[in-house]
C-alpha cells in the first residue's frame, strides 16, 4: 500500500505543471475567447462559464463557413502540413530504418549527427537558409546545378530561376520538414530498433522475401512509432508562423498561426486571436484523440498477438 | 459592457452604446480629464449618462477609448491636468538616476546618450518593445517600471491619457522646445501645449528603390504608387510595409492621386477601408509582394528592389546596410508632397517616474540641435523636427546621397500630409479584419 502511494507521489510535480501551465493557461485562453474587449481594446476575460459571450467564437465559425479570410488560411495550413508530414516521413524512414537496423556501431554516431541541428536555435537555422537561399547563396546555386531547380521549375513549384525566397509555398513546406524532422525520426528510430529481429527471421524462415517481410512485418510494427512522430511535428507545424515569416513573407503562404499572431501580438482585438487559438486547439484535440485511439488499438492487438 | 460581437447586439446599437461602455475605468473620471478646445464633442454629455442606451450621441467626430475625443488636426485636444496628478515642480535639481527608458530597439544612438550620461553623471537604462500594443499594453499592467517613454505617437495618445500613464511636462525645463522644434509640433494638435508629449522624431510613408535594378523613374510617374500595381518584372522582390495603417492607406493615396482629391487616411467608412484591401490583394497575382519592414537590410542587398517603405528607413540603409562595393546612391525615395501619410512620435514621461527632474533634463538634451543631428546622422536615420536641419544642407556637406533628399521630411510637407492617428474601436475593427483578409491571400 504505501509503495503505491509512492509511485503515485511521482506523479505529482508532472501534474501540478500540467495544471498550472497547460489547464490553467489553457482555460484563460478559454475566458479570453468567450469574454470581450473593454473600450481600450484591451481583452476581458469571462472566467464564469454562465456569462460566456460566444460572439467572437461565432464569428469566426461564420468566417469559416462563409469561406473567408480563416477558411483560406485553414485549408492552407493543413494542406502545408500534410505535404511536410509526408516528406518526413518519406525523408525520415529510410534514415531510421537505416539507423536502427544497419548502423551497427555507428548508432550512436549517426544518432548524434541526427540530434546536432538541434543543438542550434530554430531561428538561426531558418535565418541561415535565408542567406543560403538568396539568388547568390551556396544553396540556390548548388540546387541549381544538381537540377533540382529546374525539376521545380518544371513542376511549377518555383515561379522563377533563384526565386526560391519569392514567396513560394514549396520553400516554406521544405523548410518546415528541414526545421521539425529530426523530431519525426528519433520516436520512429526507437519503434524500429525495439522490433523483435526474431519476429523477422521467423516471416524469413516461414519463405517471405526481404520486402515482403518488410511490408508484413517491419512497417506495421513501425506504425506506432509513424504515428507519434507524425503527432509531435504536426502538432508545432499547426502553429508555426516564423517559418512562413521568415522564407516567405508573402501573404500566399500565410498560415493560421500567422493570422493568431496578426491578432495577439499587434492588432487590437485579442478577443478574436483567443477564439482563433481555441479554434485551432479543438481541431488538434481531434487529431490527438484519433492518435490516442489507433495507438490503443495497436496495443491491444500487438498484445493479442503476442 | 457591450461589443459589437457581444452575441445579441447588433453593430449600430454599440455606436449608441459605446460611450457609455467605459470598462472599468472610471468613466466620469476619465471624461473629466480632458478638455476639448475646439468643437465641442459631446463628451461632457456622456459623463453625465452613464446607462448605455440613453446615452445616444449626436457626434461630429468618432469617439475614441472611454468616449475621449480623438484628436484630429481640426478637432485639437488639450489634455486635463488633474489636481491629483501635477508636474513636477519649477527649479529641481536632477536625480541621481538611474534614467529608465522604453524605446524601440535601435532607436537612439548610443554615442549621444553616452554624453548624456557623462554631463549628467548618472546612467540610463534602455528597455525595449517591439509594437506600440505591446508598450501601451505593459506600461498599463505596471508590468514596466520607466521614467520616459519614446517612439509612442498620436496612434496611441488617446490610449495613454485614458489610462493615466502620463505625467504632465514642465516647461521651465524644456527651453529647446520652443526654441528649436518647428511650431506646429512644439504645440500639436493632439496635445494642445505639449502637456503630456514632445515630438522626437518625423517620418513619411513613400517608395524607396533601388534605382540600378528598377527601370521605371518612380518619381517622375504621374501617380508613383502605381509603380506597384506594375510590378510584375520585380515579381518576389517588392515589399509592403507590414502595418495595417500605413500598408492599406496606401491604394488610398493612390485612389486620391488618381482622382485629385485628399482623402481621409483615417477613415471610419467601411466601405473605403475595404477596397483599399480588395487593391492591395490585387497585388499578390502581380508580383506576390512580401509584407516585412526589414527594407533598410533588404533594399540595400537587393534582395528587394522596390518597397514602400518609412523615409528613415532608407537613410538609416544608406549609414548602415550597404554591402562592400554598393554605393548608397543607388537606393532613391520618394514620398508625396501633399495628402500622404507623414507621422511623428514623441517622448513623454511615466506618471509613476522617480526621476522626473532627469527625465525632463533627458528631453531637453534631445532637443538641443547638435545631439540631435547626431542622434540622426549618426544613428536613427529619422529627421528630428528641428528648426535648423534640413535636406539641402544636408546633401551639400555630403551626409546624404541626393538621391534620398526627399526622405528628409520639410515642415511644409509635413504641414500638407495626414498623421496615421487612432481610430474609434469600431473604426479600428474595420482596418483589423481588411487587414487580416488582405494577410490570409
Amino acid at each position: 500500500m504505501g509503495s503505491r502511494w509512492t509511485w503515485r507521489l511521482l506523479a505529482l510535480p508532472g501534474v501540478a505543471w500540467l495544471s498550472v501551465f497547460f489547464l490553467a493557461a489553457f482555460y484563460a485562453v478559454v475566458a479570453v475567447a468567450f469574454g470581450n474587449q473593454d473600450t481600450l481594446s484591451n481583452p476581458v476575460p469571462y472566467w464564469n462559464p454562465l456569462d460566456w459571450n460566444v460572439g467572437y467564437v461565432l464569428e469566426v465559425l461564420e468566417n469559416l463557413w462563409n469561406g473567408d479570410q480563416y477558411l483560406t488560411v485553414s485549408l492552407r495550413t493543413i494542406e502545408f502540413v500534410v505535404i511536410a508530414v509526408g516528406l518526413s516521413l518519406l525523408i525520415g524512414y529510410p534514415v531510421a530504418y537505416f539507423t536502427a537496423r544497419h548502423a551497427g556501431r555507428w548508432k550512436g554516431i549517426v544518432l548524434l549527427a541526427l540530434i546536432l541541428p538541434l543543438w542550434i536555435n530554430y531561428l538561426m537555422r531558418m535565418l541561415a537558409w535565408i542567406n543560403l537561399l538568396a539568388p547568390d547563396g551556396i544553396g540556390s546555386r548548388l540546387l541549381h546545378t544538381f537540377g533540382i531547380e529546374k525539376l521545380f521549375l518544371t513542376l511549377g513549384l518555383l515561379s522563377e530561376p533563384g526565386g526560391w525566397l519569392n514567396g513560394q509555398p514549396s520553400t516554406v513546406i521544405l523548410a518546415l520538414v528541414y526545421g521539425y524532422i529530426p523530431f519525426f525520426i528519433l520516436p520512429l528510430f526507437v519503434a524500429i530498433d525495439r522490433i523483435d529481429k526474431r519476429q523477422i527471421e521467423a516471416a524469413r524462415d516461414l519463405g517471405a522475401s526481404p520486402l515482403s517481410a518488410f511490408l508484413r512485418v517491419t512497417l506495421p510494427l513501425s506504425v506506432p512509432g509513424i504515428l507519434a512522430g507524425a503527432v509531435l511535428i504536426s502538432l508545432p507545424m499547426f502553429g508555426d508562423y516564423y517559418t512562413a515569416d521568415l522564407v516567405s513573407a508573402s501573404t500566399q503562404t500565410n498560415m493560421i498561426g500567422n493570422q493568431i499572431d496578426e491578432f495577439m501580438r499587434q492588432g487590437s482585438e485579442k478577443v478574436t486571436g483567443a477564439a482563433l487559438t481555441l479554434l485551432l486547439s479543438s481541431f488538434l484535440l481531434v487529431l490527438m484523440f484519433y492518435y490516442l485511439r489507433t495507438t490503443r488499438q495497436a496495443g491491444t492487438s500487438a498484445q493479442t498477438t503476442a | 459592457m457591450e461589443h459589437p460581437k457581444e452575441s445579441g447586439i447588433s453593430r449600430r446599437q454599440l455606436l449608441r452604446r459605446s460611450a457609455g461602455a467605459a470598462a472599468g475605468l472610471g468613466v466620469a473620471g476619465v471624461l473629466a480629464g480632458c478638455e476639448n478646445t475646439t468643437t465641442p464633442i459631446g463628451a461632457e454629455t456622456a459623463a453625465g449618462e452613464t446607462t448605455g442606451a440613453s446615452a445616444e450621441l449626436v457626434v461630429p467626430k468618432p469617439l475614441g477609448p472611454a468616449g475621449l475625443p480623438l484628436p484630429r488636426p481640426d478637432n485639437s485636444v488639450t489634455w486635463a491636468i488633474t489636481d491629483d496628478n501635477r508636474p513636477i515642480a519649477d527649479g529641481v535639481k536632477p536625480e541621481a538616476g538611474p534614467l529608465k527608458i522604453y524605446n524601440y530597439a535601435d532607436y537612439i544612438d548610443p554615442a549621444t546618450v553616452k554624453k548624456f550620461q557623462k554631463q549628467f553623471n548618472t546612467k540610463v537604462q534602455i528597455a525595449t518593445y517591439n509594437s506600440a500594443d505591446e508598450a501601451t499594453a505593459k506600461l498599463a499592467s505596471g508590468a514596466v517600471e520607466f521614467d520616459l517613454v519614446m517612439g509612442l505617437s498620436g496612434s496611441n495618445i488617446v490610449n495613454l491619457i485614458a489610462q493615466k500613464l502620463l505625467k504632465p511636462l514642465n516647461h521651465s525645463y524644456l527651453p529647446n522646445l520652443e526654441k528649436n522644434i518647428w511650431p506646429e509640433l512644439a504645440d500639436p494638435f493632439y496635445d494642445r501645449g505639449a502637456r503630456f508629449t514632445v515630438p522626437y522624431v518625423v517620418w513619411m510613408d513613400g517608395i524607396g528603390w533601388r534605382n540600378d535594378k528598377v527601370s521605371q523613374d518612380v518619381a517622375a510617374m504621374d501617380v508613383p504608387w502605381d509603380i506597384f500595381w506594375e510590378s510584375e518584372a520585380y515579381r518576389g522582390r517588392v515589399g509592403i510595409l507590414d502595418d495595417r495603417r500605413d500598408a492599406l492607406s496606401m491604394p488610398m493615396q493612390r485612389d486620391a492621386m488618381h482622382k485629385g482629391v485628399r482623402p481621409d487616411l483615417n477613415t471610419e467608412d467601411q466601405a473605403v477601408v475595404d477596397k483599399a484591401q480588395r487593391d492591395l490583394s490585387a497585388l499578390g497575382p502581380i508580383s506576390n509582394p512580401k509584407i516585412t519592414i526589414t527594407d533598410y537590410q533588404t533594399l540595400p542587398e537587393g534582395k528587394t528592389v522596390l518597397h514602400h517603405s518609412w523615409s528613415g528607413d532608407l537613410l538609416g540603409a544608406a549609414f548602415y546596410y550597404m554591402p562592400k562595393g554598393v554605393p548608397p546612391t543607388v537606393l532613391s525615395f520618394w514620398g508625396p508632397e501633399s495628402n500622404g501619410v507623414v507621422q511623428n512620435d514623441f517622448f513623454c514621461i511615466g506618471k509613476t517616474s522617480k526621476s522626473p527632474a532627469l527625465a525632463h533634463e533627458f528631453i531637453n538634451f534631445f532637443l538641443d540641435e547638435k545631439n540631435a543631428y547626431n542622434n540622426f546622422i549618426n544613428y536613427t536615420g529619422y529627421t528630428p523636427p528641428q528648426k535648423n536641419i534640413d535636406a539641402e544642407a544636408l546633401i551639400k556637406s555630403g551626409a546624404i546621397p541626393d538621391t534620398l533628399e526627399q526622405a528628409v521630411v520639410r515642415p511644409d510637407q509635413f504641414a500638407a500630409n495626414q498623421e496615421l492617428l487612432q481610430l474609434s474601436v469600431k473604426g479600428q475593427q474595420y482596418w483589423d479584419n481588411a487587414w487580416s483578409k488582405f494577410k490570409a491571400g
